[in-house]
């Protein structure tokens, strides 16, 4: 079985390798596809859309129907995640840990115990993932608004370097999992909560989405970004480009959140309790 | 509006499933009438897309108001007007039937449930529409990603056999893209009409004929074709009912209407059925999907299971047909597509229907049935019989125009497949109805006499399921025989546009 599949693998790869002999050469500015659709965009995104970065132009404009269905694709995954491995009910776990901060002094409280829950002196910690260590959790603390900055420094920059709504989203959920990574999961639901983050996602996409609407109810078709040129007071052309940055947003809102939402359920196997 | 209609077919679903992710943190009960309004105007829209395509033609709708080749377009046609409303219809039906069964199974994750729900369907309906192949890609991916999600949480062997699927379809999925690739890379654009027209130019090509193989590959795995049908019986079996009863229907066909579409449009279907040497060899893998899907389905003692083989051998009907390469065969296939919806999905609901009150769907488990749930078991009569091909049912037609095509081909194979597989399929719906109708009572009783009584008593009463699953199953079966006696009428002014002229 494994030498066939092996075989399988080897013949397939073969055709391919054969098959790109007859590719057009490497960077040949005569293939057809530098020939036919690419110079229309190279010419004209900037005279149509007034975006100098044209992969942000096609992106977001040219093919914004197409990067609508990934975020929509990237809001299923989060939902199929909460979908498959969320466990709603709360079982209290066998055992329970808790510090006492002002000692340091850890404690055990079994099954059935009574908890220490409504007092500023305890602390309840992980029991199979400890990260108590003050010099990790401050320094990614300090480092945590700096990445949030620059993550939205790259989706609002999409239109003249490379990024956009994609590139700061996963940046900008990547500083929450980082802050969640370093200190612990109970202490960043509490900042962003769980619904929260479903709230977030669906609202970028619905950003995405309603955009497009909107155009729609203005009288052009969807996602037909010059149609927002009267409510925004500018030329259809710089509605374009206005319409595009109010896109990358809603997916920079969605991917951020579907990050963090799918961080929650797979770290903690879908208790959201305990994790890493 | 009436211009807008493509778009809405599509865009109220994905917002509705927005807003139920939304909603559903603050009140539970605004899921389904949130999901059953989206649906409706889905539906009504792709009924107007229909009317409207029957009198003006072929319609053109520009995303982003972009002229193709340089943006996206949906190009709605005879072909996948028809579809759509099927499509729309079938997941309607099938959410309105959901209530009873979601609450049960899903619990507190119905909002999540209901959103899969609509992304799956809009990703299906954009599939039919668009005219860009590397949109159909896009489309393919959230319907696929959805589904792998919805079957994954049936019970026992379901989350292992959503992961094979995943595996499957993501093969499937990376084939047709890298497909849609190679074609790139010849013709420098994306969209089907364009591609289409800048093919002649440079053919014959090497590379061309791989994309086409690759793009084939993809798609025969995400229908489920024999041999590549692997990850389909169980995925069905497992999944919960009122997914199934979603998925069986809907995604095998809709896949089947991309093969058309990729062979049509893009490739042309003189380069399809002719350039490559591929017709005689599909033809066979068709007709070895049919005997082997009649045969395993004979060998199952599971209701859900022996459903789903049959699916199996159903693709192998509507692929055959479609590689006959003539008009009678080919219109068969397109409205074997439409009416193996509708039954797929009778069978596949009265099914649920059974397995929510007998919580088994062990063959053995529904004696008695008949009695206990007369209505239920009457539209599984309806649709096995249509699974038969007995006349008023919707079934007998596209077997009809399918056979008919297979004689015109002279592919006796064919033809013979299609029979077996209709005598397979009485065997099968035969030994059901008479486990049903004649063991009136189960027979782990111990006690002879006692137990004779009792369980006569038990069984005479009728223990129907609810209201809310009933009548969409009563109207799916009203449908399977409306649509068998329209059936000149559907194929006479719509699917005989939908075939290409060239085809005699």
């Amino acid at each position: 079985m494994r030498a066939l599949g092996l075989a399988t693998v080897f013949c397939f790869g073969a055709i391919l390798f054969y098959i790109s002999f007859d590719f057009p050469g490497w960077g040949d500015e005569n293939s057809p596809a530098s020939q036919h659709v690419s110079p229309y965009y190279i010419e004209h995104t900037m005279d149509d859309t007034s975006v100098p970065n044209i992969v942000t132009a096609i992106l977001a404009d040219y093919r914004g129907y197409d990067t609508l269905f990934e975020t929509a694709v990237i809001f299923s995954a989060g939902l199929a995640c909460f979908f498959l491995l969320r466990i709603p009910e709360r079982q209290a776990p066998p055992a329970r840990f808790y510090r006492h901060l002002a000692t340091g002094i850890t404690f055990r409280i079994e099954k059935g115990g009574r908890l220490p829950e409504d007092t500023d002196e305890f602390e309840r910690i992980d029991s199979v993932w400890v990260p108590y260590d003050v010099i990790i959790g401050m320094t990614c603390r300090l480092v945590v608004p700096f990445i949030q900055l620059f993550a939205l420094y790259v989706i609002a920059h999409g239109h003249h370097s490379p990024g956009g709504g994609f590139q700061g989203g996963v940046i900008f959920g990547a500083a929450i999992i980082l802050f969640a990574i370093s200190n612990n999961l109970r202490r960043t639901l509490k900042r962003m909560s769980e619904k929260t983050s479903a709230l977030l996602g669906s609202l970028g996409v619905l950003i995405y989405a309603g955009t497009g609407i909107l155009c729609m109810v203005l009288g052009a078709g969807f996602l037909n970004y010059s149609a927002l040129a009267s409510l925004l007071g500018v030329d259809p052309v710089s509605a374009r480009s206005h319409g595009i940055l109010i896109v990358e947003i809603g997916v920079g809102i969605a991917v951020t959140a579907v990050m963090v939402w799918i961080y929650y359920n797979l770290s903690s196997a879908g208790r959201q309790d305990e994790g890493l | 509006m009436e211009e807008q209609f493509p778009i809405i077919i599509i865009a109220v679903p994905l917002i509705a499933a927005l807003l139920i992710t939304a909603l559903w943190w603050f009140d539970k009960r605004v899921c389904l009438p949130i999901s059953i309004v989206a649906g409706l105007t889905s539906l009504v829209a792709s009924v107007g897309l229909l009317l409207q395509v029957l009198s003006v033609g072929i319609l053109e709708y520009r995303l982003g108001g972009w002229a193709p080749p340089f943006g996206i377009v949906y190009r709605i046609d005879h072909l996948n007007s028809l579809i759509i409303v099927a499509v729309s219809l079938v997941s309607l039906l099938n959410l309105i039937g959901s209530r009873t069964i979601v609450e049960k199974e899903f619990q507190e994750k119905v909002g999540a449930f209901y959103a899969l729900y609509l992304l799956f369907t809009a990703g299906l309906l954009g599939i039919l529409m668009t005219g860009d192949a590397f949109n159909l890609y896009v489309l393919l991916e959230i319907a696929s990603l959805t589904g792998y999600a919805l079957i994954g949480l049936g019970r026992r062997r379901a989350p292992l056999s959503g992961l094979n699927y995943l595996f499957m379809g993501t093969i499937g999925a990376s084939l047709y893209l890298l497909g849609v690739g190679y074609l790139y890379l010849m013709t420098g654009s994306l969209n089907m009409a364009d591609i289409a027209q800048i093919l002649p130019t440079i053919l014959p090509s090497k590379v061309i004929v791989l994309a086409f193989i690759l793009c084939l590959s993809g798609l025969f795995i995400k229908m489920a074709l024999f041999p590549l049908h692997g990850w389909l019986p169980n995925a069905y079996t497992y999944s919960p009912s009122v997914v199934s009863s979603l998925v069986a229907p809907l995604t095998t066909k809709v896949m089947i209407y991309a093969m058309f579409r990729v062979m049509l449009t893009i490739f042309s279907i003189d380069f399809s059925l002719n350039s490559v040497a591929l017709r005689l060899p599909i033809l066979w893998l068709a007709i070895a999907a049919i005997v082997m899907g009649s045969i395993m389905a004979l060998a199952q003692k599971r209701l859900k299971k022996m459903l789903a083989f049959i699916v199996v051998a159903e693709v192998g009907y509507m692929v055959g047909g479609f590689w006959l390469g003539n008009r009678a065969g080919m219109s068969g296939a397109v409205l074997h597509i439409i009416n193996d919806a509708a039954m797929t999905l009778c069978v596949f609901m009265a099914a649920g229907a059974i397995v929510y009150k007998t919580e088994d769907d062990r063959l053995s488990s529904l004696k008695g049935v008949f009695r206990t749930m007369p209505v239920s078991m009457t539209a599984m009569v309806v649709g096995g019989l249509s699974l038969i091909g007995v006349p008023p049912t919707c079934g007998f037609f596209s077997k009809w125009y399918l056979i008919s095509g297979g004689m015109a081909a002279g592919h006796y194979g064919f033809v013979a497949a299609l029979l077996f597989s209709s005598l397979v399929n009485t065997v099968l719906f035969f030994r059901l109805f008479e486990i049903g109708y004649f063991e009136p009572f189960p027979s782990g009783h111990a006690h002879e006499q006692q137990g004779h009584t009792d369980a006569r008593n038990h069984s005479s009463s009728i223990a129907e399921a609810p209201l809310d699953v009933l009548v969409p199953l009563v109207a799916t079966a009203v449908l399977v025989i409306v649509l068998g006696i329209y059936s000149g009428e559907i194929v006479a002014r719509v699917i005989q546009f939908a075939i290409p002229a060239v085809i005699g």
